[in-house]
Order: C-alpha cells, then sequence, then structure tokens
C-alpha cells in the first residue's frame, strides 16, 4: 500500500517537473484551498444565484456594503462589519441610511468602486424583468440615491428592525460599467456572467464547466491579500467520488459529511473534521388539503388531533439518532438553534405511542382483530410518503417512520421520486406527506414563506402543505415588526408553540453541518449561514504545504480582465 | 456501394429524427422543470418563475415549442441550455471529444485485448486455463458498467491509490504545467476509466471470437494447413483468425450504442467531462434541449457506427461486396 502511495507521490512529482522551478514562498500567505463539491454553479451573478456552491464562489468574488456578524444578529446594525462601506450614517427618522463607500475600494479590473454601483445594484434587483430572488427580500428598500461618488443613500418605506440586515445581507454590490450595457434578460447568457469582476478578496480566474471554478487571491485589495492564494472548487456530481477526492487528499474540503462517512475519515490522520449549527431543519409535512380537490380538506390529515397523534407515535430522538448518529439534534420547529430568538426549551408533543393509540382510537380509526391497519368507515388508515431518491437520509427517514406508524396501526407507502418530480408534486399540493427539508436565512421571518397563510393560499407558494393558522400569521408579523429583541424572542416563541401544537409537520432534524478538511488547513469559524464566510482568514502554514500549495501566483493563466473599450484606470 | 451508402444514410437521417421526437416529447411531458431549484427557493416570486418560463419560451403550447425546436434544427442549431447558459452546440462541441477520446480507446483496447483473450483460449482450448477465462469474461459481461466503475474507483483511486479519482486532468495543477506534464496528466486521468469500459467490452469481444475461432477450426483449409506443417499458432494467426474477424466487424457497430450508454455511466461516477456526464445531469436538471441534443449525437453516433460496420463487413467478404 505504501509503495502505491510512493509511486502516486512520484507520478506526481515527475509531472511537477514539468512545470519548471516552483517558487516556495516564506511568508504567511499562499496555499491552495480545493473544495469537493458536487455540481456546478448556476451562475456567478450574486443577484440571480441560487445554489449553494455559486454562493460561495460568488460571495468570495463581491463584496456587500456591511457583511453579518458571526452572531447573526439581525436587528439594526449591531454586529455587522463594515465592508465595501467604512462607515455608514441613519438618518434621524431611521428612513435612510447613507453609506459611505471605502475610497480604496477597486473593482478587480481596476475601476473604482462607486456610489453609481450601489445604486445600480439595488435598481437592477428589483427589476422583474431580472428575475432575481432576492427581489421578494427588499421590497422594504424604495430606492437608493447618489449623492456624491463615495455615498449611497438607501431610502426605506417604513421603518423596520432588520432594514440594515435588509439593506445589506441580500445584496453583493455589482459594478454598473460591466452590466448597464446588458438587457437584464441577457444577464444569465453573457460573456461577463461567465467572467465575473468583483471587488472582494478574490478574483476569477476561470471556470471549465463540470470540471473546476477557480479563483486566485487579490493581492492588491482595499481588504488586504487574503491568506489562502488559490481556492479551486473540483466538481464531481457523484457524491462518492466527492468524497473519494477528499480521502485521496486530491481535494483538501469536503463541506457535508454525512453519518457514515465520519468514521472513514477519522481513518486518515490528515483529515480533522470541524462542526457548526447549521441553518437548516427537516421534517415530514402533511398535506392538509385534499389532493385531488385542494377545496377540500385532507381526508386524513385534514384533521388536527389525528396530526398529533401521528407526531405522538413518533419516536423523533430514536429517529434522528439511527439516521444522524450525533450528527444532528431532533428539530424544535420549523426554526433553528443558531438563531437567538430561539428557544431550544420549545415544548414538544412527546413520544407517547400508547396516548397515540388512544386518540386513533378515539377518532374512530379502529383495529379490526383480523387486520394490522386501523380503519374507519372501511377505509383504511394509509397514506403515501413521498422522498426525492436523491437523499438518502430522507429515505432512512421514511423507512424508519414507516415502521413507526406500523406500530400505531397506520400503513405507509414510502414513494421516492426523483428531484424535480418531487418538487413538482409539492408544488402543485398532490401529496399526502413528504419528507421535505429548508434552508433558511438568518431572518426568522422567512417561515412565513414556507408555513405562513400567504405560501399556502399563493398559486405557487412554498406553504405546501397549506397550513394556515391567523394566529401564528399574526404572532410571526408581530415579532419580525418588534424592535425589542426580548419581545421578538417572546413573539416568536408563542408563534413556534402554536405550529408545533398544530403539527403540519413532524419536526424531524436539525443537522449540525460537519465538514471534513486537510489538517494543514487552519480553519477559523464556520458561520451558520455560510460556512465559507470566512475562507480568506484560512491560511496553511508555510512548512506544511504541498506541492499544490506551492504553484506560483504569478503563473496564474488569467490576468485581469482588460478594461472596457474608452475605460482607463484611474 | 455508394448507393448502398446513401440509402442507409437516408434510413439513418429518419431514424434519428424518429428519436429526437419521441425524446423531446418523454422529456417535456416528464414531470419537473428546468427551474426545479428556483421552485425549491421559498424566496422566489411567481412573478419571477413567470418571467424566467417566458424567458425561456416554455411558457409556450408543447406543439408551438416542437415547431420552434424543428426550425432551429433546420438552421443548424441545437438550441440553449438552460443550465449551462450556453448554445447546445457549444456544450455538446467541448464534451463529445472527450467522450471520442474515452470511447475510442476503449474501443480500440478492448478489441485488441479481447482478441489476444480469445485467441490465447483457443489455443489452450479445453484446459483448465481456458475456462477459468471464459468464467472471467461472463463474469465481466454480466457486470453492471456503474458498479464495476464505482469498485474500479474505490480500488484503484482509493484502496490502492495508483490513479487519480475521476476528472479529465487534474483541476488544480493542470494549467501550470507544461506541455508535457499536461500530456502525463490527461494518459493518467483517462487510464481508469478507459480501463472501465474496456473490461467491460473486451469480455464481449473474447467470448464472440473464441466461438467464431471454434467455428472455422474444423474447415478444411485449416485441415490443409497442419498438412502442410504449420505450427498451431501461424494457422491460428493466419488463417483461422482472418475468417472469425468477419462476427467481430458486426461488433464493433453493436459496440458503439452499449459503449455509449456506458460512457454515460462511467462518465459520471469518473467524473469525466464527455457528453453522457452532460446528458446524465441534464436530465435531473431538465435541460430539456441539452437532453434532445444529446440523443440526437448519440443516435448519429450509434447510426453511424451501424453503418460503418455494415461497409467493412461489405469490404472483408467479397461475396457481400459484388452484390
Amino acid at each position: 500500500m505504501a509503495a502505491m502511495r510512493h509511486a502516486r507521490l512520484l507520478c506526481a512529482l515527475v509531472v511537477c517537473g514539468c512545470v519548471g522551478a516552483e517558487s516556495s514562498s516564506a511568508n504567511n500567505s499562499g496555499g491552495t484551498l480545493a473544495i469537493s463539491t458536487g455540481g456546478d454553479p448556476d451562475v456567478l451573478i450574486p443577484s440571480l444565484v441560487q445554489s449553494v456552491v455559486g454562493a460561495q464562489i460568488t460571495d468570495m468574488i463581491y463584496d456587500r456594503l456591511a457583511d453579518i456578524g458571526d452572531s447573526l444578529n439581525i436587528l439594526s446594525d449591531k454586529g455587522f462589519v463594515p465592508r465595501l462601506s467604512d462607515h455608514w450614517t441613519w438618518s434621524a427618522d431611521s428612513l435612510s441610511i447613507a453609506f459611505h463607500i471605502n475610497p480604496n475600494a477597486k473593482w478587480h479590473d481596476g475601476l473604482p468602486v462607486r456610489s453609481t454601483d450601489v445604486q445600480f445594484t439595488v435598481a437592477s434587483t428589483k427589476d422583474t424583468l431580472l428575475g432575481s430572488p432576492a427581489t421578494s427580500l427588499i421590497t422594504n428598500i424604495d430606492s437608493v440615491s447618489a449623492p456624491d461618488s463615495l455615498t449611497a443613500v438607501y431610502w426605506f418605506h417604513a421603518r423596520s428592525p432588520q432594514q440594515f440586515y435588509d439593506a445589506v445581507y441580500q445584496l453583493p454590490i455589482m459594478p454598473e460599467h460591466v452590466w448597464k450595457s446588458i438587457p437584464p434578460a441577457g444577464w444569465r447568457a453573457s460573456d461577463a456572467a461567465k467572467n465575473p469582476v468583483g471587488s472582494s478578496q478574490y478574483r476569477f480566474v476561470r471556470w471549465i464547466p463540470r470540471v473546476a471554478v477557480e479563483l486566485a487571491a487579490d493581492t492588491v485589495n482595499y481588504r488586504g491579500a487574503p491568506k489562502l492564494s488559490r481556492l479551486i472548487w473540483s466538481i464531481a456530481p457523484d457524491f462518492p467520488t466527492a468524497l473519494t477526492r477528499l480521502l485521496s487528499g486530491e481535494t483538501d474540503l469536503l463541506e457535508q459529511l454525512r453519518p457514515g462517512d465520519v468514521p472513514e475519515v477519522a481513518k486518515h490522520p490528515e483529515l480533522r473534521t470541524k462542526q457548526n449549527h447549521a441553518l437548516q431543519y427537516s421534517f415530514t409535512q402533511f398535506n392538509l388539503r385534499d389532493p385531488v380537490n385542494h377545496a377540500r380538506p385532507h381526508p386524513i390529515f385534514g384533521n388536527r388531533q389525528l396530526r398529533r397523534a401521528l407526531t405522538m407515535a413518533t419516536d423523533r430522538v430514536a429517529l434522528v439518532r439511527s439516521v444522524y448518529d450525533s450528527l444532528a439534534l431532533p428539530a424544535l420547529g420549523p426554526t433553528v438553534r443558531a438563531y437567538s430568538t430561539t428557544d431550544p426549551n420549545l415544548p414538544q408533543i412527546p413520544f407517547d405511542l400508547p396516548r397515540a393509540r388512544q386518540i386513533l382510537d378515539s377518532l374512530g380509526w379502529r383495529l379490526t382483530t383480523s387486520d394490522s391497519v386501523r380503519s374507519r368507515n372501511g377505509r383504511p388508515l394509509e397514506f403515501t410518503l413521498s422522498v426525492p431518491n436523491s437523499s438518502k437520509i430522507r429515505i432512512q427517514f421514511a423507512v424508519l417512520l414507516q415502521e413507526q406508524f406500523r406500530q400505531a396501526g397506520v400503513k405507509v407507502d414510502v414513494e421516492q421520486l426523483d428531484y424535480p418530480v418531487f418538487l413538482e408534486k409539492e408544488r402543485k399540493r398532490a401529496f399526502d406527506a413528504a419528507i421535505g427539508q429548508w434552508s433558511t436565512q438568518p431572518s426568522p421571518g422567512a417561515v412565513r414563506g414556507s408555513w405562513g397563510t400567504a405560501g399556502s393560499r399563493a398559486a405557487s407558494g412554498n406553504n405546501f402543505g397549506s397550513y394556515e393558522n391567523p394566529v401564528f400569521d399574526a404572532t410571526v408579523d408581530s415579532a419580525v415588526s418588534s424592535f425589542d429583541p426580548a419581545a421578538r424572542k417572546a413573539l416568536l416563541t408563542k408563534a413556534y408553540e402554536t405550529i408545533i401544537q398544530d403539527a403540519p409537520a413532524i419536526w424531524l432534524a436539525e443537522p449540525i453541518q460537519t465538514v471534513g478538511y486537510h489538517s494543514r488547513l487552519q480553519l477559523t469559524t464556520l458561520r451558520a449561514d455560510a460556512w465559507w464566510a470566512h475562507i480568506p482568514e484560512w491560511s496553511i502554514p508555510a512548512d506544511k504545504r504541498i506541492p499544490r500549495d506551492k504553484a506560483p501566483p504569478s503563473a496564474s493563466p488569467s490576468t485581469p480582465p482588460a478594461l472596457p473599450a474608452g475605460q482607463k484606470t484611474p | 456501394m455508394l448507393r448502398y451508402i446513401a440509402q442507409r444514410l437516408a434510413q439513418a437521417a429518419v431514424i434519428v429524427a424518429i428519436v429526437a421526437t419521441i425524446t423531446f416529447a418523454l422529456i417535456h411531458l416528464a414531470p419537473g422543470d428546468p427551474f426545479s431549484a428556483v421552485m425549491d427557493n421559498p424566496n422566489v416570486s411567481e412573478t419571477v418563475r413567470q418571467t424566467l418560463r417566458a424567458q425561456y419560451g416554455l411558457d409556450r403550447p408543447l406543439p408551438e415549442q416542437f415547431v420552434r425546436y424543428v426550425s432551429l434544427l433546420a438552421h443548424g442549431e441545437l438550441g440553449w441550455s438552460f443550465s449551462h447558459e450556453r448554445p447546445v452546440r457549444e456544450v455538446l462541441g467541448s464534451a463529445l471529444p472527450n467522450t471520442l477520446v474515452l470511447m475510442g480507446v476503449a474501443l480500440v483496447g478492448s478489441f485488441v485485448f479481447g482478441i489476444l483473450i480469445a485467441l490465447f483460449q483457443v489455443s489452450r482450448r479445453g484446459s483448465v486455463t481456458d475456462h477459468v477465462l471464459s468464467g472471467l469474461s461472463l463474469f465481466f459481461f454480466s457486470m453492471p458498467d456503474f458498479w464495476l466503475a464505482t469498485l474500479a474507483l474505490l480500488t484503484f483511486a482509493y484502496w490502492l491509490p495508483i490513479f487519480p479519482v475521476g476528472g479529465a486532468v487534474d483541476p488544480v495543477m493542470h494549467e501550470y504545467w507544461g506541455l508535457g506534464g499536461r500530456i502525463v496528466d490527461r494518459l493518467y486521468h483517462l487510464a481508469l476509466p478507459a480501463l472501465t469500459l474496456m473490461l467491460l467490452a473486451s469480455a464481449v469481444v473474447a467470448r464472440y471470437q473464441r466461438a467464431a475461432l471454434l467455428d472455422v477450426l474444423p474447415a478444411d483449409y485449416i485441415r490443409t494447413a497442419r498438412l502442410k506443417g504449420l505450427t498451431e499458432p501461424e494457422i491460428l494467426r493466419r488463417h483461422a483468425l482472418r475468417n472469425a474477424l468477419l462476427p467481430i466487424i458486426t461488433l464493433v457497430g453493436l459496440s458503439f450504442p452499449a459503449l455509449l450508454t456506458g460512457a454515460f455511466f462511467v462518465e459520471k461516477i469518473f467524473a469525466w467531462p464527455g457528453m453522457g456526464y452532460a446528458v446524465v445531469l441534464a436530465i435531473g436538471t431538465r435541460d430539456y434541449p441539452l437532453v434532445v441534443g444529446g440523443v440526437i449525437i448519440g443516435s448519429i453516433m450509434v447510426t453511424l457506427g451501424s453503418l460503418l460496420s455494415d461497409v467493412l463487413y461489405a469490404l472483408a467478404d467479397p461475396r457481400l461486396r459484388s452484390r
């Protein structure tokens, strides 16, 4: 085995010999971070990006005016860190915020960042022709004015506790001079989308579809050069292939290890794992409306008591332990523990199988002596549980739930679906029950879209189970508009308690993100909403560098892109 | 011969058109949407969704979409890939050479290797070695391609780390190496997927070739060769093999579709950026034009492979040539 490893190393060294002399940097900056990832980014335009890998890459290329702190506070501007804006001032009535742009900030093509870039970013994101998912998140921003080249003033429709968050978090700033001549409908297909020009600490080098995306350190960045010289996302659509790349040393980091992978990683002394709470939770969602006739309640799940009985029949602690081992906690509700507003002791419907059986009996769903499935008026208590076949975790949950419900006399048919088909069924509300997962934003207000009445009634809203409760809606609305953190937390707790007791879903798991990485990497904090946020601060000590860390930045095939015709570097 | 080729080409065009039409209908009728990722985002409003559908013409009735697509085809275009945001022509144009290299190496390698195994078996026919090799070729013949690919990846890239874990090049270092380094890098990455496909295909070739050789061995001209005092290897090489090659030429045409479909899964597992990899991902993302474009190119390759084998067969057999 060792001989094989040496043979491979020798081969790599022979190939390296073709490079020519490598420069070895003695200082602290340098090194390459190769990230195993499962697919190409969807697009490298921050206002259009949807995929996680796309967000990782655009966040490295583009800067916001200010960045959210590790505490994920979204009230006022507390905890936010200056980025393109080195300071900001609030108006007396709080209906506008003036962001003062760092005069040293430059785009990667050499032009300075100006307030008109900020103005352009907001205006283009609000343009429905662009189709940005951020549009619905910045409705409180009326407009942006640019009184001078280094001041951008955001004007809001109304005071809101999270108006600063809305202004900076959703909108990485884009260069007006690159995009203004391209019609919004043509952005995705434009050359500019394939050669993004940003202002952050890494600049774009290349994107070879289905192979890799590469960024290089911007050594003259206004925030200083990042510690790692190169970032590479190495693409492998097959998860075992992506994992094997980490295990074999071809890559340095895999962002989401599955429970079964952790022991395998532990066998490699050169690999480490690091965990952090993520903004994700999974659930078994009941469809409260009839899948065929949406005007009618679902014949089984329309009944609140029955949903509570099914929740009682579910041993969530055992489920989570079986599926995730220690890499997840039972979900608390439609929220995550990383929110400071989430009470970790939210009361839950307890696991109580005898009580669940009693409730089902009382509702008329009874077991006959000859059958193992309950029935009422000749109708058996059975339903279909849909899961996407791409998720091994959700399939495991489905099988375990099937067994737990069987013990309560409920028959479940597990239906594994191709992911687009799964989504289509959810969107058309054509399912009985489905195992879903939401990745949320730092704002707890996101719960309105996925569990609120508005999300239920909109033709393609995301409250697929059609849960509606005006008390829940009103309490969340009050919480989101409250400026007092204590009142906000109390109101959200009340809202969560309401929805937990209504049981529109069985809250399954809150995964703990487990990153596998090479021990030569020195990681800092993994932020809950974006583990990659602090990559510019990560480093590789000079004495631990391997050949790929030493590829000289000067050998980078991409020089900064040429300026557009007629423009000069100031 | 030219008339025959022209007829076959006309047939091939009809077949490709039928395959493309069926694929277009099936992929559009399949549940799902090219903007599934967008649908999965709770922040995306209905307006945005409608805007995206309209931008790509997906709000039009299916017959209208089909007419538009046919019109594009008539102009030599394959449409616009939603997932790559590039013309399908460009996406497949960059992927096809990778697939052809992989398939070409596997095809040539499998025929050379398969024929050599068959010759070796026939020279020791009835022996334990012959039986073992027959068993092995049956084993690989029956093995699913994706399973062998996964096994090969785990064995030779992880447990015995001789080869790299997929990809066509080292994404980290390739661009920084000189020409020699880049060629070595490409060959190094090609080896394992090509060997996997080669192993699968050579099992078929070996079994066919062995049977064909055993068929010709009782022939009079073989007996005559023996009486002339030729050695057994000479008989096999100079007389038996030449006459037993005709069924193998047919197999060349049949191997094309088998290798192409095999390459779909092998490319995905080895992250080999070829046409199969692109089309498999396109099916998952409901990238309709890319799927249909891939199927069109694939069916052209298959029909051309079949035509090639027919022509080679005719050239190799003077009796067919004269008809």
